[in-house]
């Protein structure tokens, strides 16, 4: 992990003073972060504050909106004094001071994020939330940065906003109140996000992303370096057309289809943004000249894709980079082989596919134990093992205790005879699925998720998605009784149309030594191209946890018994998938 | 009193077991090797022969031994120049002495083994623990000999139930020459394409220190002695200052076909230990005999590049120390 960011101390500082300054909140929109953490959100490990549970309840909940307010440069662990400071000094109105409560409540759940301590880039914080919740619970997540960047829209009817209508652009050009307390903005601001339906919450979030971009003018030059002085050169008014500009386009992007491209986009921005988090400032000066003079949100210029393409190409010079430090041997791995950093490095690329490529709902996150042994047993699908990655990211990202449990996923052993897949695997904590290994894991109290279906499942035919295959025999119950670990039934539904399967080439299969070969629409026609996973859209649901401490190990060798809570788990599997496929209204 | 005889004194491992075992002052040991002791043996009375398995019975009725610590393996401690001399030694030698305690009423016997045994596949468990069978059909070399000589001897103890085999399985020893040192230290040492296994070490000094708990305790069975951390192997190579030098699979294969046995280098093991982990679970070395190891193998590897060779060459140590101690009076 980098270093290169700037000591915690100094936002304090910045934010302490926001107070006096506070007033001419225009000058706060610039950030004083350092140039190459604008995009990258050190912190991306925080959790958004609304992922914490009772986080996201009324509207006073929307408290995480500060973090948009300038005063969110202090970081993530400054929010919540900052977020008092206006009553103190008792020139903020009451909204701000009802804000301030709520935020000093969330700021507890935030805690964690403060621990994590880098100076944060506010603009690419804020769209987690938006982003996070996109599919049930967007609309609490306020995507402020929006109105954050333009103080324009504190004349919104919070209570209209709030009543699902957008904020039409005629309105948001009335009274920006040059006396008002910025900590009062996101209050107003964050209203008018429930307003935008949530097809439009992720597009919402991409301009919060970047605050900064739409705030400076593009003559303001660099987006990653533009100098606090710069920005706060910006005119006001340049501000308020972009204002206006953003509000078109989400109006416009309510739309639908729109909407999902301004996601992704934004999505894959973030991905970029935070591998460039990595690069020298020689690197990110080089991409600064390449994107200078481009209108960031036009992502269908060639240029923005050229820019993209730099950073990405600089991303593998900082893995080889990566690679070389540790020529020297010097990192350790666990006994499975696990290596903390390897899991580092492929975080965001495993937070871009759980965000954004397949815009994954996880519910019932709760029933996953913060500390202990559990077994996570799941349904398999997709040709590709994603769902593993998926809940295991689901976890990483999303779990109320937001402690970064690593889930160990036990692979057929199959893969464990492949060149390059074995140690990486391995590397990702991944273990062979023995019963050896899952009963060892278990007592050294790991989260272990298993996919009893194997083969079967992952490679059924796109004609039998969802009907669960065969559970084996019955040897993860075994694994669970021997460990008295209790059961949590996963179902994931929307991997079964990742790789629509249509067909399985045996002959070929037998000839590689593959345990099958998919024929999809895409593959293998399109050769590499056909690897790319379809954008379905995820749920991944966590059953009630089912205790086997009233059973006594030795009746793990007990087929009536095993085979018995096999089948009660298959059913609560296969009963959770029914009732998400009923909800579900499209696949996409 | 425990009368011990130690076979194999002559290598650094029974020297510094002699030397443990010292420590204990009930116990007497008698020490055999094929040359001097490299390093003090403490209170062991030793000498040099080569004895057959009528000369064993003589010398283990004698002394009236109760404890052997058999660790005469040639390849071990030093190379082996012919496999077959090896193989004669290591097999047939641990056969005759085996006969011999028998004879002679040995209560016990301390075997060196090695963590190999096992075998490596994508079967085996990511930590085996000793309930794991020996895999004896995939092995070869050094390995094998262990194998044969350890499923040789629990075969003979099942019918001698006054006879206990206490197999100790030592992950690769750094300290001393060992195969494992050997590879370490050439250069280039050979790696797979696309696989990078894990791998333990084990300090000399934890070694001789399991062997003389193992002598003096009275549990049975099998042992697995190892580091507690756990390296990928080119990770233990890059520590050891050195650059892997990676060949691909379908190659090593052919050239190992067509008898080409040197295209793996110093690798002691077969190809198939390029390919899978081979780790173990200390836990019942550590519950029932009381050792812990007190050398990390990331340490091990530092000290083995630190200074060429070892630090624990004891030795060298003595012989300077002596020497200053002289000048001095």
């Amino acid at each position: 992990m980098s270093d290169d960011t700037s000591p915690n101390g100094r936002p304090t500082e910045a934010a302490e003073d926001q107070p006096d300054a506070g007033i001419a909140g225009l000058d706060q929109v610039a950030p004083p972060e350092a140039a190459n953490n604008a995009v990258a959100s050190p912190d991306e490990y925080a959790p958004a504050p609304e992922i914490a549970p009772g986080a996201g309840a009324g509207p006073d909940e929307r408290a995480p909106a500060p973090e948009t307010t300038p005063e969110a440069v202090a970081g993530p662990d400054e929010r919540a004094p900052v977020a008092e400071t206006p009553p103190a000094e008792g020139a903020a109105p009451k909204k701000g001071a009802r804000r301030a409560a709520s935020s000093a409540a969330a700021s507890g759940k935030t805690s964690r994020a403060g621990s994590r301590k880098n100076a944060t880039a506010p603009a690419a914080d804020t769209p987690k939330p938006g982003r996070a919740r996109t599919g049930g619970r967007a609309k609490q997540a306020p995507p402020a940065a929006l109105e954050a960047a333009s103080p324009a829209t504190q004349g919104a009817p919070a209570g209209a906003a709030e009543e699902g209508l957008d904020v039409p652009v005629g309105e948001t050009k009335t009274a920006p109140s040059p006396t008002a307390s910025w900590f009062d903005v996101p209050v107003t601001g964050a209203a008018p996000a429930p307003g935008v339906a949530p097809t439009a919450a992720p597009a919402t979030s991409f301009w919060s992303e970047r605050p900064i971009e739409l705030a400076t003018p593009p003559s303001a030059g660099s987006l990653y370096e533009a100098s606090n002085a710069e920005r706060a050169a910006g005119p006001a008014d340049t501000r308020f057309e972009f204002e206006v500009e953003v509000r078109n386009n989400v109006a416009e992007s309510v739309a639908g289809e729109v909407s999902e491209m301004q996601n992704m986009a934004a999505g894959l921005l973030r991905l970029v943004g935070e591998n460039m988090r990595r690069m020298t400032d020689q690197q990110v000066e080089r991409v600064n000249q390449i994107l200078r003079n481009i209108d960031l949100k036009d992502y269908l210029d060639p240029d923005f894709w050229k820019g993209i393409g730099m950073v990405l190409r600089y991303q593998i010079d900082e893995q080889v980079g990566f690679i070389k430090r540790r020529l020297n041997g010097e990192y350790s791995t666990d006994p499975f082989g696990m290596d903390p950093e390897v899991i580092a490095v492929v975080r965001p690329f495993l937070r871009f596919m759980y965000r954004t490529w397949w815009r994954i709902k996880a519910e019932g996150l709760e029933h996953v134990p913060a500390t202990g042994r559990a077994l996570l047993v799941a349904n398999h699908s997709g040709v590709l093992p994603w769902d593993g990655a998926m809940i295991a990211a689901a976890v990483a990202e999303d779990h109320p205790a937001q402690n970064d449990r690593i889930v160990r996923s036990l692979h057929l052993h199959w893969f464990s005879t492949l060149p390059f897949v074995a140690p990486t695997l391995a590397a990702m904590g991944q273990v062979p699925g023995l019963p050896e290994n899952a009963i060892r894991l278990l007592q050294n109290d790991e989260l272990v998720c298993v996919f009893p279906e194997g083969l079967k499942g992952v490679g059924k035919l796109y004609k039998d998605r969802y009907k669960l295959a065969r559970f084996g025999r019955g040897g993860f119950v075994q694994a669970a009784l021997r460990a008295r670990s209790p059961i949590v039934p996963v179902a994931v539904v929307g991997a079964e149309e990742i790789y629509p399967m249509l067909g399985n080439a045996q002959p070929i299969a037998r000839l590689l030594g593959m345990p099958y070969f998919p024929i999809t629409p895409f593959f293998p026609w399109l050769g590499i191209f056909g690897v790319i996973p379809l954008p379905t859209r995820w749920s991944i649901t966590f059953c009630e946890p089912l205790p086997t401490d009233t059973y006594d190990p030795a009746e793990a060798d007990d087929p009536l018994t095993v085979l018995g809570l096999t089948e009660l788990v298959r059913e609560r599997i296969q009963a959770t998938i029914d009732a998400k496929l009923a909800e579900r209204k499209m696949v996409f | 009193m425990t009368r011990v005889f130690i076979n194999g004194i002559d290598g650094l491992l029974g020297a510094r077991v002699a030397e443990l075992i010292s420590r204990d002052r009930e116990a007497r040991i008698i020490g055999l090797g094929r040359a001097r002791p490299p390093a003090p043996v403490g209170r062991a009375e030793w000498f040099a022969a080569r004895l057959s398995g009528k000369q064993f019975v003589e010398l283990l009725r004698a002394e009236a031994i109760e404890v052997v610590v058999h660790l005469d393996f040639a390849g071990a401690e030093r190379p082996a120049e012919d496999r077959e001399q090896a193989v004669q030694q290591n097999v047939i030698g641990s056969m005759e002495l085996f006969g011999a305690c028998a004879a002679a009423g040995v209560r016990r016997v301390v075997l060196l083994s090695h963590v190999g045994v096992y075998g490596a596949s994508a079967l085996n468990p990511s930590m085996i623990t000793e309930e794991r069978p020996i895999a004896l059909a995939t092995l070869s070399g050094l390995l094998r000999d262990f194998a044969e000589v350890e499923q040789f001897a629990i075969d003979f103890v099942a019918r001698r139930p006054m006879l206990q085999v206490v197999p100790l399985r030592l992950a690769s020893l750094i300290g001393g020459w060992s195969p494992m040192v050997a590879y370490l230290t050439n250069p280039g040492p050979p790696m797979l394409v696309g696989f990078d296994p894990r791998i333990q070490l084990l300090g000399l000094d934890d070694a001789a220190e399991g062997f003389a708990r193992a002598a003096l305790s009275s549990v049975a069975g099998p042992f697995n002695l190892a580091s507690d951390d756990v390296l990928r192997l080119s990770q233990a190579i890059r520590l050891a200052g050195q650059q892997p030098a990676p060949l691909l699979e379908p190659v090593v294969e052919l050239a190992l076909a067509l008898g080409n046995q040197a295209i793996l280098g110093h690798w002691p093991f077969g190809p198939s230990f390029l390919r899978y982990s081979c780790v173990v679970d200390t836990q019942r070395a550590k519950c029932e005999l009381g050792w812990a190891p007190t050398r990390s193998a990331a340490e091990l590897i530092q000290m083995l590049r630190a200074n060429g060779r070892l630090v624990e060459d004891r030795a060298e140590s003595e012989a300077a120390l002596r020497e200053f101690l002289a000048r001095r009076s």
